[in-house]
């Protein structure tokens, strides 16, 4: 993959830089210019699948609720589109306390999710206890552990045979920005550069408890989404200025 | 996606029956109009009828899965095993798999059940370690090496602490000998109890390796009130430890010391005295004492093959030699023996962990070192025991603050590669009773 | 530091040492040409005076002039580890015979050394790639794969500038940084 230059970057022998603009407060009204990132990196298999790439109408959580785009849902029953019900809450409550994770533990960070997953720090109260090893069973994909780029074929592989609903968690720091291997020639820094990622637990390895905040956050994130999660996007989503 | 060779797409030539003038055959159905008859299959270049091949390029279409191999062999022993006789197929163990060693990849091939031959595909965790260890400097190379075995990470400190320490003539004050001895002989004890829950776990039983995990959060919660971390501690120095005891390490160790021996039996029985593991277990895997020897194994495996080769006492180092304990060592080399070792290996560093309590000098941790560390220029080896066996770093020194070549060589990598004699001849069933009982970790495999 | 070693190896191998036998605290060294490698290692594992049987690393060096191969060694006979350094491969085309016929598991370790430095171990019967994939085309641990420090120098690296360490120079903003090497071999 060639990586054009960014745009940030400076030669050695200049000396001093345009002036950066002045920072404006931003108002509660206002919404900031939504930061997309079109998918460059990466190509699903089905050129249906997410949507057929079209770029997202709603970037902002906050006006995700008023639209009709979050009522759409291809997984809900037909009648039950316009209008959420209680059966919408329900379906969205199972959702939320059977996440049922995949044994994707690559390195260190496999340690702690196993760790949470056993008896001191116990997922399955959660309901997230059955770690399956098939793709085809699984909602969630923990990727824990440093993805290398031999690696990251197979694990897009598994995330693509994954049945929707599904999510992806990033554990560790490896995976969420490439950590401590941000200078290697073989890790991929981040694995939201390769997929597209819901939640990111920092830490070296995290504690098991913040696995488990972290898993709760999505069973939030599932919930507030209704079930919409077509438009996330794939790459760093934040700015070179900053 | 590579492309596939040329000298893949070995179709038999076209039969004449395409052409306008035979209408007879073009009645036949599209699939089998290549081939006339059956014969006509098993007679055409390919080795065998269940060579993929064959399949491939008939039914599905060539792109949609990876051909085996992916690329054109380049070696003699890489062509030896791609090449499938009758009746043999390949079966690949990828690297995704619930047995947890992590990303390993064994690409097996079968005939039937039995295995004929394995080829481990390694590297889906090479993170380039070493690498980046020669644009640090030595505080930053320590932390490099925790994540290579993350069960044992102390270790790794150790293994990197030893060399620079011999580079710059320091000598560790005994107070921080004695917390290095103890501390890695904890962390000995826990690798070896999630060894047994994950032994039984690859083998289908699914309850050990939750009283695995009780003791290993036990003893890494102890170590995180000495070193603030769970797993990647980051606790050795160039001339000692970080931190010294606490009052809660103490408390926490206390209580844990009361228990250990008891509860290191009860964990026993849970698998002991099991039929169904003793006869998956027992006489799988043999490795006799040449092979080992050969192969360079160490560690557990080849004290389990009968020779006595333990570096704490073939090339102490630390305050090794002040201490009484003794080297299990089994004659028989399958894999309950490598069990069972380490079941023994538990309880002698029990002792040790006893002795070290009991003779804990007082004195600093730390020897006297400038802040900017620059050893003298020149080459150095140290080992030392891990759990896997003898973990061993050459560091190379050009007097500057960073070193010039840092090599570890991690014992799982040696006693992966004899997998790959033990797995052929015997049952797929087999392979994560042999894999499994050898205890690689794929971080120091894979560096 | 066992002298009694020393005296041993001279003994043994006079000749093909390329120099004196260095010995430091509990490490004993000795340097022999590439080509000389088999004799030297069966005459180390075999002489009954000797027996070293353990090999206990195999690994390349790049020092920036020349490349090396170092084994390293145990015996029950002696207090010291051993270090054999094999000397002198050129950084164009380094080649050294393989351990194989004594050790198989050298196997792995000579498949490693060829990945990261492109040393061709002749007599090695599995010679390919086996950390990186198989098509990657660059040695990674040789002194002139820099690592990249700032953008976009390889797939999996880090796009932005403020990523940027404070490492040495690169070759590219800097010519006269070069490749390191090593002041002593």
């Amino acid at each position: 993959m060639a990586l054009d230059e960014p745009k940030g970057r400076r030669p050695a022998s200049a000396s001093g830089s345009k002036a950066t603009p002045a920072l404006v407060a931003a108002k509660p009204g206002d919404l900031a210019a939504p930061i997309v990132v079109p998918n460059t990196l990466w190509k699903a298999s089905n050129p249906l699948a997410y949507d057929g790439g079209r770029p997202a109408e709603v970037t902002h959580l906050r006006e995700y609720g008023e639209t009709e785009a979050g009522r759409v849902d291809d997984a809900r029953w037909g009648a039950l589109q316009v209008v959420p019900t209680t059966a919408d809450n329900i379906v969205d409550l199972i959702r939320t306390n059977s996440l049922w994770p995949l044994l994707s533990g690559l390195a260190c960070c496999a340690f702690e999710m196993m760790s949470a997953a056993t008896s001191k720090n116990d997922m399955d109260r959660w309901g997230m206890f059955p770690f399956r090893a098939s793709p085809r069973q699984a909602d969630v994909l923990i990727v824990a552990g440093t993805l290398t780029t031999k690696m990251a074929g197979p694990l897009i592989r598994l995330w693509e045979q994954m049945p929707e609903p599904k999510w992806c968690v990033a554990l560790g720091d490896c995976t969420v920005s490439g950590g401590r291997y941000k200078r290697s020639y073989s890790a991929v820094q981040g694995i939201d550069r390769v997929m597209p990622v819901d939640v990111y637990i920092p830490g070296c390895p995290p504690r098991p408890e913040g696995l488990i905040y972290g898993m709760l956050q999505l069973g939030q994130l599932v919930k507030d989404r209704r079930g919409k999660w077509d438009e996330r996007e794939i790459g760093p989503t934040v700015p070179d200025e900053i | 996606m590579p492309e596939r060779p040329a000298s893949a797409r070995r179709r038999p030539a076209a039969p004449t029956a395409q052409t306008a003038d035979s209408t007879a055959s073009s009645a036949a159905a599209p699939d089998s109009a290549q081939y006339a008859s059956l014969d006509d299959v098993s007679s055409a270049q390919y080795a065998s009828l269940d060579d993929p091949r064959v399949m491939l390029d008939r039914d599905i279409g060539a792109d949609l899965f990876e051909p085996i191999p992916p690329f054109p062999t380049t070696t003699e022993r890489e062509s030896e095993f791609y090449s499938l006789r009758d009746g043999e197929m390949f079966l690949n163990l990828g690297p995704h798999h619930p047995a947890t060693h992590g990303v390993l990849r064994l690409v097996m091939k079968l005939s039937g059940e039995q295995i004929v031959d394995v080829d481990p595909v390694l590297g889906y965790l090479h993170r380039g370690v070493e690498k980046i260890c020669e644009n640090s400097d030595y505080y930053h190379v320590i932390d490099q090496v925790d994540p290579l075995e993350y069960l044992s990470s102390l270790f790794q400190e150790w293994a990197a602490v030893l060399p620079f320490e011999k580079l710059m003539d320091v000598q560790v004050p005994r107070r921080a000998e004695y917390i290095r001895v103890l501390t890695g002989e904890l962390l000995r004890i826990s690798s070896h109890t999630l060894f047994q829950g994950f032994l039984a776990l690859d083998l289908g039983g699914l309850a050990p390796i939750l009283y695995s995990f009780i003791e290993r959060d036990e003893i890494v919660e102890m170590l995180a009130s000495l070193t603030g971390a769970r797993m990647l501690f980051n606790y050795y120095r160039i001339g000692g430890v970080n931190g010294d005891l606490n009052h809660e390490f103490m408390s926490r160790l206390g209580d844990w010391m009361s228990r250990a021996l008891k509860q290191t039996e009860a964990n026993a029985t849970l698998l002991n005295g099991n039929e169904i593991f003793a006869r998956r277990t027992r006489g799988v895997g043999v490795l006799d004492r040449d092979t080992a020897l050969r192969y360079g194994v160490t560690g557990g495996n080849l004290r389990a093959s009968g020779v006595p080769f333990d570096v704490r006492r073939a090339h102490p180092y630390s305050i090794y030699p002040e201490l009484e304990f003794n080297i299990p060592t089994r004659e028989e080399g399958d894999s309950l023996a490598r069990y069972l070792i380490r079941l023994d290996e538990i309880r002698e560093s029990i002792r040790i962990i006893d002795q070290c309590l009991h003779n804990m000098p007082d004195g600093p941790i730390m020897a006297k070192l400038p802040r900017l560390l620059r050893p003298r220029p020149g080459r150095a080896w140290a080992a030392v025991e891990s759990p896997r066996g003898m973990l061993g770093t050459y560091a190379i020194s050009d007097g500057s603050d960073q070193p010039f070549r840092f090599r570890i060589h991690d014992p799982s990598l040696l006693n992966l590669e004899v997998a790959s004699t033990l797995l052929p001849g015997n049952l797929l069933a087999d392979t994560m009773a042999i894999v499994s009982s050898l205890d690689p970790v794929m971080g120091g495999i894979d560096k | 530091m066992d002298r009694s070693l020393k005296t041993r190896l001279d003994a043994r191998l006079g000749a093909l040492l390329r120099e004196p036998v260095y010995q430091r605290n509990d490490e004993t060294e000795i340097r022999v040409d590439p080509g000389n490698v088999p004799e030297v290692l069966t005459i180390l594992h075999d002489a009954v005076d000797l027996r070293f049987e353990i090999l206990a690393d195999l690994a390349g060096v790049d020092t920036g002039e020349v490349m090396q191969v170092v084994y390293h060694l145990w015996s029950p006979k002696s207090s010291d580890w051993l270090r054999v350094i094999a000397d002198g491969l050129s950084r164009e085309d380094p080649r050294a015979p393989s351990a194989t016929f004594l050790w198989t598991g050298a196997e792995w370790l000579e498949r490693e050394a060829y990945d990261m430095f492109g040393i061709i171990f002749e007599g090695n019967r599995d010679l390919r790639r086996i950390f990186m994939p198989a098509d990657y085309t660059s040695f990674p641990l040789r002194k002139d794969f820099l690592l990249p420090d700032d953008a976009a120098r390889s797939p999996g690296a880090g796009v932005r500038h403020v990523e940027r360490s404070q490492a040495p120079a690169t070759v590219a903003d800097d010519p006269s940084a070069g490749i390191r090497r090593a002041p002593v071999s």
